[in-house]
């Protein structure tokens, strides 16, 4: 049966915890039978909208594997841009490629490229919905600092209202026993009541605060957001919070042994060019893990893994 | 409103009431009744915008039939769940159930949420998930939201199309 990845909310435990041994697999394999992995196949990049990171790291996964890859990374040259739905632009892709992966501003297009298309689709990025790759990537990132989710401390710092990477790990984080969730943000910016009520259901610990130094001398991670100025029909809200949370070299210095500052970037102004040399920053180990990850997810839809 | 509802639509001696209609419903529902064969030629009342304590307005239906056919009871679900269907036998109440929603919603509500796929992608049915009975929540199939049932709209010109009506 054709296996696709569309959203974090239809993979159980058990699933998850398979695409992070996967990963690790992957990361251990030498670079020749990896290359051998996915040898004559080929990836379909269909990005109806910009991306840089999740795309180059798709195409690179991909090729570091053996594949070849083809797409278009906007719509202005396609026949998309003549009114082409999307069903239609599946239909045609599915005869040219092994696997299909699809960013698009609309929630659900994925879901919709999945029901009928016959290869594998990967969703990477609906919209405001979900990101599940960049959620497995966190994951795994997570588990490669720590070798476990259980009674980690997690601050979760920004937008953490319409920040999709935010809502995607939180909903994987809580199938994971006692991970304590720590949400620091401006007042506007607060996570919806849906996916708090989530974490509550679980019973997993959440505190809320505005107090990013005593969340970052606490918790095991800290997980920063940009603040989005797309999402605010209102400059002048944005101009309120866009710097509110901003990570330093001095803030470092009470920050718990140990603990990881994770961004799925790109950033702005939330975490200073100074904290990069630290042992805190965990944001480029972030990018390569990204990398392994896809690696692992491209492995996996095509059976070779 | 007692007064009111007696004056505008009579009682029925025998028959089926179809309560707690959104307001504005109900034309919707008349539309679907044509589509029952066993329900042809029997005399319906239809009663537009009363005011409800529990909706604000509401509509209200009529027919005068002893059995509803179970196909239209299963429609109504899906394009109206919630409304209340109340058996009448010489005037009085004499049984009364709720609609209960269906556990999945095809091609009848349509997603609010502009941004959905569903709203701009031609020819694609429409899918929705009941996640809460009490209160009725929906999740779309497509964006992944959830919405009360009141933020869902119909899809009032599939239903008048026969051959688009689902299988009940």
């Amino acid at each position: 049966m054709k296996k696709d990845l569309i959203s974090i909310d239809d993979l159980k435990l058990k699933k998850i915890r398979e695409f992070l041994d996967l990963a690790e697999k992957i990361e251990k394999l030498p670079d020749t039978d990896k290359k051998a992995l996915l040898s004559g196949k080929v990836l379909a990049a269909l990005f109806f909208e910009p991306s840089t990171r999740t795309r180059l790291s798709f195409e690179a996964a991909m090729l570091r594997l053996g594949g070849s890859v083809i797409g278009f990374s906007d719509t202005v040259t396609t026949s998309v841009s003549k009114g082409e739905t999307l069903k239609d632009t599946i239909f045609t892709v599915e005869n040219y490629a092994d696997v299909i992966v699809v960013r698009h501003p609309r929630e659900g297009a994925a879901r919709v490229a999945a029901e009928i298309s016959r290869v594998p689709i990967v969703n990477a990025g609906d919209g405001a919905n979900q990101h599940p790759t960049q959620t497995l990537l966190d994951l795994f990132t997570i588990q490669k600092f720590f070798g476990k989710f259980e009674n980690l401390k997690i601050a979760m710092v920004g937008d953490l209202k319409y920040s999709r990477t935010i809502h995607s790990l939180v909903q994987a984080l809580v199938k994971f026993d006692k991970v304590e969730f720590h949400l620091v943000s401006p007042d506007t910016l607060r996570l919806p009541d849906h996916i708090k009520a989530q974490i509550e259901e679980k019973g997993n610990p959440l505190i809320e605060t505005t107090d990013l130094s005593s969340a970052m001398s606490c918790c095991d991670v800290v997980y920063m957001t940009r603040i989005q100025r797309e999402r605010f029909p209102d400059a002048l809200e944005y101009e309120k919070v866009k710097d509110c949370f901003c990570i330093n070299l001095e803030m470092t210095k009470t920050a718990r042994t140990g603990m990881k500052i994770l961004h799925p970037l790109p950033r702005v102004n939330e975490i200073l060019p100074e904290v990069d040399s630290t042992p805190f920053a965990g944001y480029f180990e972030q990018v390569k893990n990204g990398l392994i990850m896809r690696q692992a997810i491209l492995a996996h839809l095509l059976g070779a893994l | 409103m007692t007064d009111e509802k007696i004056l505008f639509i009579p009682k029925i001696e025998n028959g089926h009431v179809i309560d707690h209609i959104p307001a504005g419903l109900g034309s919707g529902i008349l539309a679907i009744v044509g589509f029952h064969p066993e329900l042809s030629g029997i005399p319906v009342t239809l009663g537009m915008n009363f005011k409800s304590r529990r909706l604000g307005t509401k509509d209200l239906m009529k027919l005068q039939i002893d059995e509803l056919p179970p196909a239209f009871v299963r429609h109504l679900s899906l394009i109206a769940p919630g409304v209340t269907i109340k058996r009448i036998k010489k005037f009085k109440v004499e049984r009364k159930i709720v609609a209960e929603p269906p556990e999945i919603i095809n091609g009848l509500l349509k997603c609010p949420n502009p941004n959905c796929i569903s709203n701009s992608e031609r020819h694609l049915r429409t899918c929705f998930h009941c996640l809460e009975k009490k209160p009725m929540v929906f999740a779309c199939n497509f964006c992944e939201r959830h919405f009360a049932i009141e933020e869902l709209e119909p899809i009032l010109q599939v239903a008048a199309k026969p051959s688009l009506v689902v299988k009940a």
